[in-house]
């Protein structure tokens, strides 16, 4: 810090400067989970607690003529029921009443001896029963069509073009399936105070309901996140189950633990909308895209669904669009990891590349000529250059079908915000022993923000990892934003960093005297305090921090709109490519390679951005192949409840992963999670094409389909 | 899961004698022997089985080997999967076990998971395993996968339900002729292993084998192939990791030169039964096993298919299956 | 209810549970070993698992009651038996799982690394394809798994005492032509060892 400077501002030092961030660290917490010794909702143990269960809507539309809980009370065990819908329930899988018991399997058999009487009415859970003539009212509210850009000029634009193609495109529900279902622990027995544990992306977020629930003050209820196992979108807020456990709780005056089952989690428990989009895009022969008309439906059960905006990355000088929502009578859709992309970039992806295969033009090229923002130019031409793009035999036509075997390769790009915002407070104390700490309320969903909350801290005082420890997960620490939409870095960094600034400033105000010099020539580096130009010997850490009083010392930071403007970015990008073997015999797809390039502005921790990046190809590539809600209409159920039947990657699905972070963006920190599951499965199904010709517009990719691709299914 | 009794009988005996009640047709479905435990588990927390007894066989041990007898090889119930796949014997000798064995679930499951429990595994099918659907096959009215979703249902062999056998050893034991042993009330009795599974068509639609409730599965057995055998078990699932056959070829062949002189093509995924082809057995005899034969091979095992509306795509599927298996061992 | 005796992480521990309980259920509600995971409570997972006798088991699909004369092993054992058979710390496989960045949120390492045990308990020096079997029986969500094979690599080619490959991420940074050659030492190294036992 310039020792002119009057009033010195919080930034990052040069990135070769950089000691702790932008290297690979090991997580803070890495001890405490590979030993198991973290402790997630799941495994919160109170005395007295007793276990809850939800009794689910088995059908999609009933109307409830019966709800008696007696007999459940009567089961050995069981403490409590409450009911929580008396009247009709709206969509498969909601929540009729729960059950607290002293173990999990007593509570069970409690929701088992429930008597339910109810009589079905009307329902639609897929889409053609929701569009046939007679399809019952799901909501009261009909959504309405909404459009985007001019239609006439759009079809002008595409009868005139050089090249048009006209197909539809469909992507399944998804599921967020994390590993930890969804749950609370409400440590509740009566009185005025509560402390509840949730599975959840927002510590804040969840609390004030809690304690309405309870009939509490919001400020006598403490919410706690110590540790959760992965959230993707689906957790914010107490959600139903959290409000049953709260009933209950008060209803039987001893602590709660309500976790969803897996089928539980699946049925109402969130997931990604699916939808259909019929496109037709238009191109000049060089391949500049001139128009675009879509006509596109979000299938997000009872709620509105989402799907990013058309023309989707990629500039269309004329385009239209028309989006409904059609409601079902299924749980509704939650944020789900880049919330409507991966769905509209599906439809964009694959319709360039089939203009772009109709016109002769490498695809790859055809993307460059229509994406204005040059970083996607350096990140295609990378990816395309390690997955061997400009080696590969075909690149503007697919490979031969009559191959046993046949290897192609596509591409996809991402966008994302990632910036931050206001509501976030960190405090970093320094303690007469030489012990830091720095506390915020925030959440690690997994991303590493209990990390990098540290390696700021150590950054910032000239100080190790480990000699920083993050307190977090708390309501009683100070505030913060929930975890949704890759905000958290660049919300909850730069009030770290500012508490650590402010810290050292106010610490090298202290110290200033036993250099005999000005505060602003005090260094914190190596883990010693120095005067920068003096010829006075080093203080090591602990010797300054002896000079603190018993107090030590403490100092706060906040996001503000300046802080944010020196030390965090957002707008991101993101290139994928993967190369794959189409078996043409079978239909197995297998992914060979993926490559992404990902900008994120400051890596505050390389590794975890890797993994990061590593865990949103995998996601994609999951939902290119495998994953895909069923139901079964007529009966009204979800077939595949559970984590048989809904499948996700395994560790025999991987294929050879590279993830290169852009060094090149030279901003400060921006969140990275969304943007990296948005083009894998787009860059996958374009592979089998230019593999072998087959273009699958239905997602997953699965063995069927791709044998009707290629016209091996009568 | 519903709360039992666990009975741990030591003998095969004791085993029986606890068994014996379910002779008594309203006691079939209250007493059930338990193995490696990894189908029947799930059965009983989905509720789809509620019994009031387990009879836990594990503390039996004559019946965990796996032993060769005079070129008979012999492998008791409770033989692990992960003991089969592991197994020098069957490694060399009768390869198309030795990989079907590998080819099942997950580690963790081939721990403990038997070869009895493999063979009498209830069916995977989406409706089956759902609770709130009483199809056919758990005392309902109706095959709900004939109407509804059946990718992953039969194309051979269904009527009046469609589920597929979901056994990979079955399929592979077949194709060494196999012979089961088994013992109830009345007495042991032998036979082959494709006699012990039976078409949803033949008796009680919710059974898939002729074992009575009051019976136990002891052992299979089955001849080492004589030299100049080669046999292969290739599965196709639709996730590597850890799934069920979407279509299944075990196949032995025993060469006389380059000439066919023993064919046995057993699949599995596409029947309610592992589904046994004599017509292109016979195909296969007296050729070489070359391209030709094969695709011969592969018409004639599905002739008969008959597509439901979602699995069309199995018939291209296990005859390009049936290709390669027959290709590999040339 | 009856009073269950277990071998748990080399302690023998009683537990009153009726007998449809799983082992799973009395690890985590009798027990308070809340290291093996309740994912899926299926056997679909892989988060509970724990090893029976040295065997990666689906704690959720095994009755307590079936495994009582068995040594189990949870997650919480495998450092201290670690350090009880002459070691320093964290098993090699924990120690390496922290250091390669293998878990996000953390809910499925424990039955991760309790499988990677298991196959180094019985294959000391297993190839990519090994590792990628052996812990096919795992999901995670979070990671993308490469992280994880490497880790275990990690844990073999330090257990063995030789330098590992280039992880993904470190090779980047490095020039192209070293980081192949660094990994093809690792690979000579590992193939000679692979060797030594007999594997190859």
């Amino acid at each position: 810090m310039a020792q002119d400077e009057k009033d010195p501002v919080a930034t990052w030092p040069a990135r070769e400067n950089l000691k702790v961030l932008n290297h690979d660290l090991v997580r803070v917490d890495a001890r405490a989970k590979v030993t198991g010794a973290a402790r997630y909702t799941h495994d919160v143990r109170v005395p007295g607690m007793a276990y809850a269960r939800l009794l689910l809507a088995p059908l999609p539309a009933l109307k409830i003529k019966k709800l008696d809980l007696a007999p459940a009370l009567k089961i050995p065990g069981v403490l409590g029921a409450v009911a929580l819908e008396t009247d009709r329930t709206r969509w498969l899988g909601e929540p009729i009443a729960a059950v607290a018991a002293t173990t999990p399997e007593r509570a069970e058999d409690g929701l088992r001896a429930i008597l339910l009487e109810y009589e079905r009415e009307p329902w639609a859970i897929d889409e053609a029963q929701a569009t046939a003539p007679n399809a019952p009212k799901v909501r009261s509210n009909a959504p309405k069509v909404s459009t985007d850009g001019d239609q006439a000029s759009a079809e002008r634009a595409c009868e005139g073009a050089a090249a048009v193609i006209e197909a539809t495109y469909t992507v399944p529900v998804q599921h967020h399936v994390c590993l930890e279902t969804h749950g609370v622990v409400v440590d509740y027995k009566g009185g005025d105070e509560a402390t509840v544990w949730c599975s959840t992306q927002s510590t804040f977020g969840f609390t004030p309901d809690a304690a309405k629930e309870l009939g509490l003050k919001a400020s006598r209820v403490t919410g706690l996140v110590e540790y959760m196992g992965g959230g993707f979108g689906a957790k914010f807020g107490l959600g139903l189950e959290g409000q049953a456990a709260c009933k209950l709780s008060k209803e039987i005056k001893r602590p709660v633990h309500l976790m969803m089952t897996r089928r539980d989690e699946f049925l109402a428990a969130g997931n990604r909308t699916g939808g259909k989009m019929r496109i037709k895009l238009a191109a000049s022969q060089d391949g500049t895209l001139v128009g675009m008309v879509a006509d596109r439906r979000r299938f997000g059960g009872i709620g509105n669904g989402s799907m990013a905006k058309f023309p989707y990355i990629y500039a269309v000088e004329n385009a239209y669009s028309e989006t409904l929502s059609v409601p079902m009578n299924l749980d509704s859709n939650r944020a789900m990891r880049a919330p409507g992309h991966p769905q509209a970039g599906f439809g964009m992806e694959s319709a360039l590349d089939e203009l772009a295969y109709k016109l002769g033009v490498d695809p790859l090229e055809m993307r460059k000529r229509n994406l204005k923002d040059k970083v996607y130019h350096r990140q295609l031409e990378r990816v395309a250059r390690e997955i061997g793009w400009y080696e590969h035999p075909h690149r503007d036509k697919p490979g031969d079908p009559k191959a046993e075997k046949c290897i192609g390769i596509g591409f996809g790009v991402a966008v994302w915000g990632g910036g931050g915002g206001g509501g976030t407070e960190c405090e970093v104390r320094i303690e007469r022993d030489g012990s830091v700490s720095a506390a915020v309320g925030t959440q690690d969903l997994g991303t590493g923000s209990r990390t990098y909350v540290a390696a700021i801290t150590a950054e910032e005082l000239g100080l190790r990892l480990e000699d920083v420890t993050a307190h977090i997960g708390s309501t009683r620490l100070p505030s913060a934003t929930g975890s949704g939409g890759s905000t958290t870095t660049g919300s909850l960094a730069p009030a770290v960093k500012v508490a650590a600034f402010n810290a050292a400033r106010a610490f090298a105000a202290r110290l200033a005297p036993v250099f005999g010099v000005d505060a602003a020539r005090v260094q914190f580096a190596g883990g010693e305090v120095r005067d920068t130009q003096g010829a006075k010997p080093a203080l090591s850490w602990k010797q300054a921090c002896a000079m603190l009083p018993a107090e030590g010392l403490s100092a706060r930071g906040e996001w503000t709109k300046d802080a944010n403007k020196r030390l965090a970015a957002s707008g991101i990008h993101g290139a994928q490519a993967a190369r794959v073997e189409v078996d043409t015999q079978t239909g197995r797809v297998r992914v060979l390679d993926m490559i992404a390039m990902q900008d994120c502005g400051l890596p505050l921790n390389r590794l975890a951005v890797v993994s990061q990046v590593n865990g949103g190809m995998v996601q994609a590539l999951s939902y290119a192949l495998h994953e895909e809600r069923n139901v079964d209409a007529a009966l009204g159920v979800m077939l595949n409840s559970t984590m048989e039947g809904y499948k996700i990657a395994g560790s025999l699905e991987m294929p050879r992963m590279v993830t290169i972070i852009d060094d090149e963006d030279e901003r400060g920190v921006i969140g990275v999670a969304e943007a990296t599951c948005i083009p894998g499965h787009s860059a996958i199904a374009n592979a089998v094409f230019n593999a072998c010709g087959a273009r699958v517009r239905d997602l997953p990719l699965t063995p069927d389909k791709v044998l009707f691709a290629l016209g091996k299914v009568v | 899961m519903k709360a039992f009794i666990l009975s741990n009988p030591k003998s095969v005996k004791d085993a029986l004698q606890l068994l014996a009640v379910a002779r008594d047709s309203k006691q079939a479905k209250a007493i059930q022997p338990l193995a490696g435990g990894q189908d029947l588990l799930t059965e009983m927390k989905e509720h789809l089985a509620e019994p009031d007894r387990l009879v836990n066989l594990k503390g039996i041990a004559e019946l965990d080997y796996l032993r060769n007898l005079d070129g008979k090889v012999q492998i008791g119930a409770l033989a692990t999967l992960a003991r089969m796949e592991k197994n020098n014997l069957l490694n060399e000798h009768a390869r198309v076990l030795f990989e079907a064995a590998h080819s099942i679930a997950s580690p963790q499951i081939r721990s403990v998971g038997t070869i009895g429990g493999n063979l009498n595994q209830r069916p995977r099918c989406l409706y089956y395993r759902l609770e709130e659907a009483n199809c056919l096959k758990k005392g309902g009215k109706e095959c709900f996968a004939y109407s509804g979703m059946n990718r992953y249902n039969a194309i051979l062999g269904g009527g009046p339900s469609y589920i597929v056998h979901p056994s990979d050893l079955a399929p592979a034991l077949i194709a060494l002729d196999a012979t089961v042993f088994i013992a109830g009330r009345t007495g042991p009795r032998e036979m082959p292993l494709e006699s012990y599974y039976k078409l949803p068509s033949v008796g009680d639609v919710r059974t898939e084998t002729v074992r009575e409730p009051d019976e136990l599965l002891l052992s299979v057995s089955f001849q080492l192939p004589a030299p100049g055998t080669r046999s292969t078990y290739l599965k196709f699932k639709e996730r590597e990791s850890y799934d069920f056959a979407l279509a299944s070829v075990a196949l032995v062949l025993g060469f006389d030169g380059d000439v066919i002189r023993h064919a046995r093509l057993v699949l599995g995924g596409v029947a309610p039964v592992p589904w046994r082809v004599r017509a292109a057995e016979a195909a296969l005899v007296g050729q070489k096993a070359d391209t030709q034969t094969a695709e011969k091979a592969a018409e004639l095992a599905l002739a008969g298919a008959v597509p439901l509306s979602g699995n069309a795509f199995k018939i291209p599927l296990t005859k390009s299956l049936i290709v390669r298996a027959i290709r590999s061992l040339a | 209810m009856r009073t269950l005796s277990l071998k748990v992480n080399g302690d023998t521990v009683q537990a009153a549970a009726p007998s449809h309980w799983t082992l799973l259920e009395v690890l985590r509600y009798k027990l308070g070993l809340t290291g093996s995971k309740q994912g899926c409570d299926k056997g679909d997972c892989g988060a509970c698992t724990v090893l029976v006798d040295g065997r990666p088991v689906l704690a959720c699909l095994t009755l307590a009651g079936a495994v009582e004369e068995r040594e189990v092993t949870t997650i919480e054992g495998l450092m201290p038996l670690h350090v009880k058979s002459g070691g320093d710390g964290p098993d090699p496989v924990q120690a390496a799982f922290d250091r390669c960045g293998a878990l996000q949120c953390g809910f499925c390492q424990p039955g991760m690394m309790l499988s990677a045990r298991a196959l180094l308990n019985k294959n000391p020096c297993p190839t990519r394809a090994e590792i990628r079997e052996a812990l096919s029986g795992n999901l995670c969500r979070c990671t993308g798994y490469t992280q994880i094979f490497e880790a275990v690599e990690l844990a073999v080619a330090e257990s063995i005492g030789v330098a590992p490959a280039p992880r993904s991420w470190e090779a980047q940074r490095m020039d192209p032509s070293e980081a192949q050659a660094a990994a093809k030492r690792a690979a000579a190294h590992l193939a000679e060892r692979r060797k030594q036992e007999g594997r190859e």
